[in-house]
């Protein structure tokens, strides 16, 4: 009898906690090891002088880049290692066809394992067809040369980077892959952080910025025009950062972001630039961009830029811009949620939004987690989780020492097992439609506190909701499987260029419901050490049917398509719905 | 008591140096909008008066206006060279970082903040005054609490408020140093201290905004209101004309 009462006591607990407190509208669950997707992340360990210093400032090359490899019509995952010999990963996603969110690793026999050689550090990754067989292709970013991987389409990879002129050293951190002149290929642009000097084997230890909020002796960005010949086979590209006008940029590149931002088909560039000074620069149509940011921004900043992310937040049909940067014990910098104006210039709506505040932010990502018809956003954090011991007041006594030389590694102070803004918790910014923003990580059971850098987002096994898988730096990797109760509806598209690019990547649908507009565009890896989903994502909200859907193809093409809601359909350029 | 009463007999004292030639005509360039004609001249009137704080608080809200930062630290690092026993030269010298600080990034105002409290600290070897001790006091409060400035702030607000208590008149301006100490207590996580300090503040100086403004607060809502005030992003007010405009 007692246990009896006992049990019943026990079971009335949980159904009075849920009528107490209603289940959040966005809901994850940490999957990672169940799934098979979870992998430790290693830095690069240094030896000799400045070690500790040069390990510290590359903390980074914890990313992660989703993309369907074996064309099977899930999405896959490639993720990244640092350290010297420790191989990156390729893991296949299993949907497709058992049903199952799992994933198997697939690196070996693919042949992508590689990268961290004893003078070269994996940083990023993008998955892109550069040469339009409809095979995705991968290019790993390095502290080195880049690797571009040709997809043979059995499985298998080959190493094809010298071959198609990708042999120029760069400390690239960031990639994206966009059409710039959208001629139907697809380029390339890494973001560069320190000067092209190998910090493996340094020539010199003056190799840190030069300024700690306006540094202009950073590795700037490199444009590489894609100049395959079509059915060649053979991948090409050649630089033409400075014939494009981007070879004055010398910051402390860290991310990089493409959009439409003025609404007249050609991709513009925005970049995050670490110890200050991010750049706008728009496309001119001709090969060729000019930097907009004082007129488009109002000067020029001082922050440390993060992170870029490109959406239409308030669906005004113009696309935004986010940016993090640091709120942190001493640096208050807040975000920068950059609400385009229509105009040719951009607002900074973080603190008014509720977005300012990231602390030691890495990447953000906007996506529409309860599919309700607002784009959310996710936001990771957190330097270096250590001891209890504090890095900062250390730190401190360089920084105010008299006519410092900032650029010396040997003047910087070792870290040893000191952190430095750690076990930060992650945020997870709600769109409330209204122009602001609550902040619900902890209720979404999304709120960890590990050392986050890059995040990608996809609907791994077509429920209509968007999953994350969150990358952190010598640390394990996470996945989140998104179970919330949807708001609404939802659509998936998957987009195939003909004339354009065959990944789409520029290509922008515009879709009206329910007496609203929302624009999305397929992009080629914006945000921080993350490349999501080409998949373009809608949720539906109360609507019941689609109004309308449109979609502006890179080439210039634009479609009307009809699409079945709670599906993932697809589209081909000139074809329309074909699946 | 006798160096505050000093203090104000300087500042005061100031007044017939406004008729020097060049500060009259950098205030004529002033009233006609004309900032940038009126630092040389402002310049040049220092340098024939190097302690005046009419002057240094008339260049400063130029230099402010024109955001000259950068030749204001030059030229106050070559006023004290050249006067290195002028106190208030160098507590100018120190607000001329400070009104840089809004104006940078989140680093370099720590260097500005920091070589700032080097200039107060001069000033106040040279002469301990109410102006300087309150200044730097307040300044060690805007640093984040991870340095652990704010006792030292807490030490020269005690001896500022010493000081003020001291004056048989209570002259406005004082009330920041009520409002300032509080902070420092709060800061220091002293909260019944920082409330008898703003309390008494209020009674010293009835109906001051700001010390109503925090005692009306509490717990969290107390504590961004702080952290607003203390914002190194938001302009301090350097304005040192309420000190002989009263």
């Amino acid at each position: 009898m007692r246990i009896f009462l006992f049990s019943l006591l026990l079971a009335a607990v949980p159904l009075a906690a849920q009528e107490a407190k209603p289940s959040p509208p966005i809901r994850f669950e940490e999957i990672s090891e169940k799934a098979g997707a979870r992998l430790m992340h290693h830095t690069r360990v240094f030896h000799g002088k400045g070690a500790d210093v040069l390990g510290m400032f590359t903390s980074g090359g914890a990313s992660v880049a989703v993309g369907d490899f074996d064309g099977d019509g899930d999405d896959d995952l490639f993720v990244t290692d640092s350290d010297a010999g420790k191989p990156c990963h390729l893991l296949r996603n299993e949907f497709h066809p058992t049903g199952k969110l799992t994933f198997t690793d697939v690196t070996r026999e693919a042949g992508v394992d590689g990268g961290n050689d004893p003078k070269s550090i994996v940083a990023d990754a993008v998955w892109l067809d550069a040469d339009n067989d409809g095979r995705r292709d991968l290019l790993v970013a390095r502290f080195g040369t880049p690797i571009l991987y040709r997809n043979l389409g059995n499985g298998k990879f080959k190493d094809v980077s010298k071959e198609a002129g990708l042999t120029k050293f760069g400390n690239t951190i960031a990639a994206i892959a966009f059409d710039y002149d959208n001629d139907g290929r697809l380029d390339l642009l890494l973001g560069n952080y320190f000067p092209p000097v190998n910090l493996i084997d340094l020539p010199t230890p003056h190799v840190l910025p030069n300024n700690l909020d306006d540094a202009v002796n950073g590795g700037g960005v490199t444009l590489w025009h894609n100049v395959t010949a079509p059915g060649s086979g053979k991948i090409r590209f050649v630089e033409v950062t400075e014939k494009a006008g981007l070879a004055g940029h010398t910051g402390w590149t860290l991310d990089l972001g493409h959009g439409d931002l003025n609404n007249d088909g050609w991709q513009d560039i925005y970049l995050a630039d670490d110890y200050g000074t991010d750049r706008l620069y728009l496309n001119n149509g001709d090969g060729t961009f000019r930097d907009a940011t004082k007129q488009a921004l109002g000067g020029l900043d001082t922050k440390k830029g993060m992170n870029v992310d490109i959406a239409d937040y308030d669906r005004d049909g113009w696309l935004d811009v986010y940016v993090t940067n640091i709120t942190d014990e001493y640096m208050k910098e807040c975000n920068m949620l950059w609400h385009n104006n229509g105009d040719g210039t951009f607002t900074d709506l973080s603190k008014e939004t509720g977005t300012c505040n990231t602390l030691w932010g890495w990447a953000a990502k906007f996506g529409d987690f309860d599919n309700d018809g607002w784009e959310d956003l996710f936001a990771v954090d957190g330097l270096r989780s250590a001891s209890k011991e504090n890095y900062i007041p250390v730190l401190l006594e360089m920084i105010i020492t008299p006519n410092i030389d900032f650029t010396d590694v040997n003047n910087w102070p070792a870290i040893g097992k000191m952190s430095w803004s750690g076990y930060q918790r992650k945020k997870l910014f709600r769109n409330l439609g209204t122009q602001a923003f609550k902040e619900m990580a902890a209720e979404a059971g999304i709120d960890n506190d590990l050392d986050g850098r890059g995040i990608a987002l996809a609907d791994f096994d077509d429920d209509g909701h968007l999953d994350i898988y969150q990358t952190n730096a010598n640390q394990n990797s996470l996945l989140y499987h998104n179970v919330s109760a949807s708001a609404g509806h939802w659509i998936e598209l998957k987009l195939i260029g003909t004339k354009s690019n065959r990944d789409a990547i520029g290509a922008r649908a515009t879709l009206k419901a329910g007496g609203g507009v929302m624009i999305r565009e397929v992009n080629g890896g914006n945000g921080y050490a993350g490349q999501s989903t080409a998949r373009l994502h809608f949720g539906l909200g109360k609507a019941a049917a689609i109004d309308s859907l449109e979609i502006r193809w890179p080439s210039g093409r634009i479609e009307k398509v009809t699409v079945p809601i709670d599906k993932v359909t697809t589209i081909k350029e000139g074809a329309g719905v074909v699946k | 008591m006798k160096r505050l009463r000093t203090l104000l007999l300087l500042a005061l004292c100031a007044a017939p140096a406004l008729h020097a030639a060049a500060f009259d005509d950098a205030m004529k360039a002033v009233a006609a909008h004309n900032d940038a004609a009126a630092l040389p001249l402002f310049e040049k009137a220092l340098n024939e008066d190097p302690d005046s704080l009419p002057f240094s608080n008339e260049y400063r809200r130029a230099v402010i206006r024109t955001k000259e930062y950068d030749r204001a630290i030059d030229f106050y690092g070559k006023l004290t060279a050249a006067h290195p026993q002028a106190p208030f030269a160098w507590l100018n010298y120190g607000y001329t970082y400070v009104d840089k600080i809004p104006d940078a990034g989140s680093i370099t105002q720590v260097i500005l903040a920091n070589n700032a409290l080097t200039n107060f600290s001069k000033s106040i070897e040279l002469k301990k005054s109410w102006i300087a001790l309150y200044t730097r006091g307040n300044s060690y409060l805007y640093w984040p609490k991870i340095f652990g400035r704010a006792p030292l702030g807490v030490a020269d607000l005690e001896a500022a408020v010493a000081m003020a208590k001291a004056e048989v008149k209570k002259r406005k301006v004082y009330v920041r140093a009520w409002i300032a100490l509080g902070d420092g207590y709060w800061k220091t996580e002293q909260a019944e201290k920082a409330k008898a300090t703003w309390r008494e503040g209020l009674q010293l100086f009835p109906g001051d905004p700001q010390l109503q403004a925090r005692l009306a607060r509490d717990g969290e809502e107390l504590e961004k209101y702080i952290y607003d005030q203390l914002d190194p992003n938001k302009r301090v007010d350097t304005n040192l004309a309420p000190l002989w405009e009263e």
